[in-house]
């Protein structure tokens, strides 16, 4: 569950990046994070991960009171969520395999769980015949998959997955967002940051539309596909 | 930690030497470099330092017996000399040793106007070494204090210079030593920043799946050791080398050396394990230490 009371952020700079959000998402939700270039929504996620700390009001992830939580405790936030980067973020030195079981190795997981539990995830996200790849030898979508494998694998209880489908073919978008909708009803909290408005119409859902600073929408609405289907 | 999380972070530490093999080549290197330099100077001043001392063994205090007086006044002052605090040996020398030794010094002709002397005027003497040479003056004023003793004859201005090169060296000695200590620290620290810069990303990732920092750090460490290590080895090969080779240029005309009172130089083969403890020791430190330094800024993600 994430949750901001009150939260402003404002940099050092003296830009006002969030001001007095209020903002509630449920365990089990899928929320799209919408909005212009600069709106805040990657300061939005910075505070999620604890990147950066609010300037007042206060923020509360999976439990942890960010305000409270010490530098050294910082991992444990994160190792309760997932994180998925437009860029991807792969090591280039790993393998898809070693990629995915590093998370596992981080958090000192036993060596038998790593050896069930990888190629699992793997073969989840459709990559089972390239776990011995490197990501060099990938496409886009293949890549990004890799990281949705690698944000899985440690059964998050929150996956932020910030414009995902940014660097990556429109069709393949689709693939990537359907991804995350079968995590989602496994009981994964979802939170997208997108630029794609076609995405967003298409699968509908809680849509957050943050603009200057401040949240300009929060509904609930029906996608276009489920439209189709009716 | 799990021993296979261990073994894990092992291996990605002899890994990423691989992987980043130019900049692992670059620090062994500067490192390799760097243990050389401050080796080869330690090793000078310990060499230096025991020739001075080897100088300074050989001043003796003499002391010169009033004439005629009993053997067992002559056991007395010896005892007496003996329980002073500073003097190491005393060692009696007859007059007749000291005129033998006059006489063997002495060409042919010299020694034809003494023949015919019909009495041997030299004194009967000791001849004291001491324990703390800077101490030798005030030795020698408490042995004039004693009874039965003539005169005494103390090479102190000399004492005087030897410590005062000794002191010069000690400071010259120690501030090169340190100078290159920093030097070589700041170089390895910018080289190691070097090669974790270049995985700065990998660092980042790693923070963002909740690694704590010292997960992050240990193959960096162990990095920095093995090949701090590597260098040690090879800085050893090196000063072995060179080391024999100045050290045999001195054995091979050890007489000319001895008259100038210098004693052995320490041989490679008595100092080898010291040495190459110090070695493995400073290498694996600098390399540990300079890479976790480097690693501390970017892990404050």
């Amino acid at each position: 569950m994430v949750e901001f009371k009150d939260v402003s952020v404002t940099y050092s700079s003296g830009v006002d990046a969030l001001n007095k959000v209020n903002l509630k998402i449920n365990d089990g939700d899928f929320a799209f994070v919408v909005g212009p270039s600069g709106a805040g929504k990657s300061t939005l996620i910075k505070l999620v991960l604890k990147e950066i700390d609010a300037t007042s009001g206060d923020v509360i992830v999976n439990g942890f009171d960010l305000k409270k939580l010490r530098r050294r405790k910082i991992p444990a936030l994160r190792r309760t969520i997932g994180v998925v980067f437009q860029d991807f973020r792969l090591i280039p030195t790993m393998t898809v395999y070693e990629n995915v079981a590093f998370v596992l190795r981080v958090i000192d997981a036993p060596a038998k769980y790593i050896r069930s539990r990888v190629p699992y995830v793997i073969n989840l996200v459709g990559l089972s015949k390239k776990a011995k790849s490197y990501p060099t030898e990938l496409s886009g979508g293949e890549q990004q998959r890799v990281a949705l494998a690698r944000a899985l694998v440690n059964d998050p209880k929150l996956i932020i997955a910030d414009e995902p489908t940014g660097n990556i073919d429109p069709e393949l978008s689709y693939e990537i967002v359907e991804l995350l909708k079968g995590i989602n009803e496994c009981g994964t909290t979802i939170l997208m940051v997108t630029h794609e408005h076609d995405l967003v119409r298409y699968f509908g859902g809680r849509i957050i539309n943050i603009n200057q600073g401040n949240i300009a929408f929060d509904e609930v609405i029906g996608g276009s596909n489920e439209d189709q289907q009716h | 930690m799990k021993i296979s999380s261990i073994n894990y972070l092992v291996r990605q530490g002899l890994k990423s030497i691989w992987t980043n093999r130019m900049m692992s080549f670059a620090s062994f290197c500067i490192m390799l470099v760097s243990l050389l330099m401050v080796g080869i100077s330690v090793l000078a001043a310990v060499n230096l330092n025991r020739i001075i001392g080897g100088i300074e063994d050989m001043s003796e205090v003499v002391v010169q017996i009033t004439d005629n007086i009993p053997d067992s006044d002559i056991d007395e002052l010896k005892s007496r000399i003996q329980m002073l605090a500073n003097v190491n040996t005393v060692e009696f020398y007859s007059k007749e040793n000291a005129w033998k030794e006059m006489m063997d010094d002495m060409t042919e002709e010299e020694q034809e106007l003494f023949q015919y002397a019909d009495d041997n005027p030299l004194p009967d003497t000791f001849r004291i070494t001491v324990v703390d040479i800077q101490k030798m003056n005030e030795t020698t004023t408490q042995i004039e204090t004693l009874d039965n003793v003539e005169s005494t004859k103390s090479p102190t201005d000399f004492a005087d210079v030897l410590i005062s090169i000794r002191r010069i060296l000690l400071v010259i000695s120690g501030a090169i030593i340190i100078a290159l200590i920093v030097v070589c620290l700041i170089i390895i620290s910018n080289t190691t920043r070097a090669s974790v810069f270049a995985r700065r990303k990998e660092i980042n990732i790693m923070k963002y799946v909740g690694a704590t920092n010292g997960f992050i750090r240990i193959p960096f460490f162990i990095e920095g050791m093995i090949v701090g290590i590597l260098a040690a080895a090879g800085a050893l090969v090196l000063t072995k080398f060179a080391y024999e080779g100045v050290y045999n240029i001195f054995n091979d005309d050890f007489k000319r050396w001895n008259i100038l009172c210098v004693r052995n130089l320490y041989s490679f083969k008595s100092m080898f394990w010291q040495v190459a403890a110090a070695y493995a020791a400073a290498g694996a430190l600098i390399g540990a230490v300079g890479t976790s330094i480097s690693t501390g800024k970017h892990l404050k993600v």
